[in-house]
């Protein structure tokens, strides 16, 4: 029977390490019996998930029954300006960030961006459409979702690549955020005076940056790290 | 209102049951396990056969739980099963009232072991080992041996008797009523939390007779060795720590009320001591821990003041206010005071249930006694421990990553000369 050199405690013969202090069990003329059973089951009891189908279908009656109803109060409720047009964009917009990833076994982080942005894009473009303002769309909208796409790409691609703590995504997650702020601000400059004056994105960087500091400190000192861990449970 | 309504059987919850009814959620489980391994592979057949036959003997075990506008009852549950499943690695999953056709029981195989899980509202360990006890009976019956009705064990073919269906707390609720102080915070020993669906359950096995000679050197019991050595062990835990301020470590530790208020009752009948050491006053000695628990736990078996703390627990859910409260409020509320009242001033828990007294016919066909209590509402461990024969199984339960509690624990009483053996559902 083996035994755990630092507890003193004997293991049980399928054990591979002590369950107490994680030190390995080597026994050069007793290896780990791997024939016997283990003494408790392997298999994990878990309840059964929603099915995602289903969940689709629910998303799908709903969002279509928010659009026909709003369709139809329309022929009554002042029919001269199309607004269900604009309930029946947001639904058919919901649809398009829902339902998709639901239907599909794994979607690509960038196909899902993609169809979400492309969606986004068609709304504000639907709207533009109605107001006829082809310029402010062009001029300013597009380049300002395109630019929350590209955000959303690169921390989607950090934060899925990257084996990250939860302070390290908050960390990510509020830079990400005051970056995003600079460049609108840099659009809507170059939009109305064709010149950059950078002045309230400032001062949300830096008061991003602020609450930056802290967390890349506590990330950065081991003990502060697992005291936070401890206490946040994260 | 009245105990049983004529026509329809249903049952008020008794004073146990409605907290740990309220409770319930994904993140804490009232569920506890007794298993036991046996001397030959289970046979899943003969296994359900004897379910079958030992349910409609136990009425308080065969209810499903249902929720009135002011509070859950108990009614009859007339659905197919319970049925004999396959183990699974993380026992004591949280119990959900509307799955599993509404079973508050649940039983598994796993090789040699039988384990039953039981949802604490419907019965306290006492009444559940008395259940447990008359399946292995049956069990053992299917398998052809013969077992007689011996040792507390019951007989099905008998109709169930009043007496083991009775609320033993209103029972004994009379005179005085008194609340117990509200203890302050002590030491949470809390680790980190496991992912969902993880509930890591380390055992140790060790010699009675050892533990017996052990208790004896020092003048004590084998449960106030093992509280002592607990308590220990988390005052250590706390000091390495080190914290600003130490806090008080204290156990919840329930008491069988059976031992000193006659009663049959099969549902819950328990109260909890709480021995509590206060390291800011300087640091204990093991001895002086144990000298602690030895006389405090005694302390608080005075019959007239646990009288009086039933009967106050049984008048405060008998409360005019509380009664007409909705029970989607009184849920929230109830939480919350378990969370002030019953988990704050812990440090843990721990429960001996004590020996597992088999007839002699009985007892080759087991091999050893397990118990494990369900997840705490904050990642720490439960102990639990349950004797039979010479085999003292101490179980350490909870959804913390860290080991250490057990680790100090087991190793604490290697070096007090115990020999242990040690195993574990951790894969890592």
């Amino acid at each position: 029977m083996p035994y755990c050199v630092h507890c003193g405690v004997e293991l049980d013969a399928t054990a591979t390490f002590c369950p107490l202090c994680h030190t390995q069990v080597l026994d050069p003329v007793q290896p780990p019996d791997t024939e016997a059973p283990k003494p408790f089951p392997t298999q994990r009891g878990e309840v059964a998930p929603v099915s995602k189908q289903e969940l689709a279908l629910l998303i799908t009656a709903m969002l279509a029954c928010v659009a026909v109803c709003c369709g139809i109060l329309n022929l009554f409720l002042k029919p001269e300006s199309g607004w269900s047009l604009y309930v029946i964009g947001v639904a058919a917009m919901l649809w398009l960030w829902l339902v998709p990833p639901l239907l599909a076994r794994s979607m690509h982080l960038l196909l899902r961006l993609l169809v979400d942005v492309a969606a986004v894009g068609l709304y504000v473009y639907l709207i533009a459409l109605d107001l006829n303002g082809q310029s402010w769309f062009w001029g300013l909208a597009a380049p300002i979702i395109l630019w929350g796409g590209a955000i959303l790409l690169l921390l989607g691609l950090v934060l899925r690549v990257y084996r990250r703590s939860a302070i390290t995504t908050l960390t990510i997650l509020i830079g990400s955020l005051g970056v995003f702020l600079v460049g609108v601000e840099y659009l809507i400059d170059l939009w109305l005076y064709s010149a950059w004056d950078p002045s309230w994105s400032l001062v949300v960087l830096t008061i991003c940056v602020g609450m930056v500091i802290p967390l890349i400190i506590v990330r950065r000192i081991p003990s502060l790290r697992a005291e936070a861990r401890k206490r946040f449970h994260v | 209102m009245p105990e049983k309504k004529a026509g329809s059987e249903w049952y008020r919850l008794d004073n146990a049951g409605v907290l740990y009814s309220a409770l319930q959620k994904e993140t804490y489980s009232a569920i506890y396990r007794f298993s036991a391994v046996m001397d030959q592979p289970v046979d899943r057949q003969a296994l359900q056969r004897a379910v079958d036959k030992t349910m409609p003997r136990f009425p308080t075990f065969r209810v499903r739980i249902k929720k009135g506008a002011f509070w859950y009852y108990f009614e009859p549950n007339d659905a197919p099963g319970p049925f004999v499943k396959t183990d699974i690695s993380n026992p004591c999953q949280p119990v959900r009232f509307r799955e599993d056709n509404g079973w508050l029981v649940r039983f598994y195989y796993y090789e040699r072991r039988i384990s039953v899980e039981v949802f604490h509202a419907v019965s306290d360990g006492g009444g559940a080992l008395v259940f447990f006890k008359t399946l292995l009976t049956v069990y053992l019956r299917e398998m052809g041996y013969t077992v007689s009705n011996t040792c507390g064990i019951l007989d099905v073919d008998a109709p169930p008797r009043l007496e083991e269906l009775e609320d033993a707390y209103g029972k004994y609720a009379q005179g005085k009523g008194r609340r117990a102080p509200k203890p302050g915070k002590a030491y949470q020993n809390a680790g980190t939390p496991e992912p969902f669906y993880t509930f890591n359950v380390t055992m140790g096995f060790c010699s009675v007779l050892q533990l017996k000679q052990k208790a004896k050197e020092y003048g004590v019991s084998i449960t106030e060795y093992l509280t002592a050595v607990l308590m220990k062990v988390i005052l250590d835990k706390q000091h390495r720590e080190a914290p600003g301020r130490e806090l008080p470590v204290a156990l919840a530790i329930p008491i069988n009320l059976r031992a000193w208020f006659p009663s049959e009752t099969l549902r819950n009948f328990i109260l909890t001591a709480r021995p509590v050491i206060d390291p800011s006053l300087g640091e204990y000695t093991f001895e002086e821990v144990l000298h602690q628990v030895h006389h405090m736990l005694r302390l608080n078996m005075d019959r007239h003041k646990m009288r009086a703390e039933l009967t106050g627990n049984v008048r405060f859910t008998k409360n005019r206010l509380l009664q007409i409260v909705p029970i989607i409020l009184k849920n929230p509320v109830m939480a919350l005071g378990y969370r002030v009242a019953g988990v704050r001033p812990y440090s843990g828990t721990y429960t001996n249930p004590g020996a597992f007294v088999v007839p002699p016919e009985m007892a080759p066909h087991i091999r050893r006694m397990e118990v494990i209590l369900g997840q705490a509402t904050i990642p720490r461990v439960h102990c639990a421990s349950i004797s039979y024969g010479d085999i003292m199984e101490i179980t350490f339960a909870g959804t913390q990553q860290e080991t250490d509690t057990e680790r100090d624990f087991f190793r604490f009483l290697i070096r007090d000369g115990i020999a242990v053996k040690v195993e574990s559902n951790r894969t890592q």
